[in-house]
């Protein structure tokens, strides 16, 4: 995931690699995605990676609902 | 035996039972501690110092935890420590204490989260290369720019490196 100055510097860096475009995120939904993914202290032994199901839930509570965030 | 489960054992013999602590949620406790305080996770041999293990035994838990997606090898060592990477990248994360890398624009705003701290991200545009900097402050982000995830979510472990 990388930061570019604007929509229009993705499109020319999608061309230039031939990559389809993907998913956009402001700055602030971005932190919000990282303060919910990494949030939880992972030194704590009782941390695990969270299932599928509860993945889909914090991209729909974002709503990350596109079929690009689709895990299935 | 490990000493962990040799002292459950012990204790659970004297009626008292203990949480459940497996070699790999110690390995994974020993990386993470390490790289929070230094931004950089411990090497192989210094983890089979902390967790008291012998070389074999960390390798094969390192192998387990990467193969439950909670870490990213490279030559038997810790890569990525998400959000934290082992060596230096486009995402270099400025925080009170020290400078250290995240794998991606996300992660390097996850160090942030992970350290609950406030932390400057110095990057650059992924098509032009002009710096940027992110600031997290508080709750609050600031700076300019927008993310892309070029890959959908369900291939991203196909190639977590290049993701």
């Amino acid at each position: 995931m990388l930061l570019f100055r604007s929509e229009e510097h993705i499109d020319r860096w999608c061309t230039t690699w031939r990559l389809p475009k993907g998913a956009l995120l402001t700055l602030e939904e971005g932190w919000r995605l990282a303060r919910v993914w990494y949030g939880e202290d992972r030194r704590d032994p009782a941390w695990r990676r969270r299932t599928l199901e509860e993945t889909e839930a914090v991209f729909a509570e974002l709503g990350l609902t596109s079929g690009f965030w689709n895990l299935r | 035996m490990y000493v962990f489960e040799g002292m459950q054992i012990l204790l659970h013999t004297r009626g008292v039972t203990l949480p459940r602590v497996s070699i790999d949620d110690d390995v994974r406790r020993h990386v993470y501690d390490v790289t929070m305080r230094e931004g950089t996770p411990p090497s192989a041999s210094r983890l089979g110092e902390l967790a008291s293990l012998p070389p074999g035994e960390v390798a094969a838990s390192l192998e387990r935890l990467a193969a439950a997606r909670m870490l990213v090898l490279r030559d038997g060592e810790v890569l990525m420590a998400g959000p934290f990477s082992a060596v230096p990248t486009p995402f270099r994360v400025t925080t009170p204490t020290f400078t250290c890398y995240g794998n991606c624009i996300w992660d390097g705003l996850g160090i942030a989260a992970t350290l609950q701290c406030d932390v400057d991200i110095d990057t650059s545009c992924g098509d032009c290369g002009a710096a940027m900097r992110v600031a997290v402050r508080g709750a609050e982000v600031r700076g300019s720019g927008t993310i892309h995830f070029a890959l959908p979510a369900r291939q991203w472990w196909q190639d977590i490196v290049f993701t």
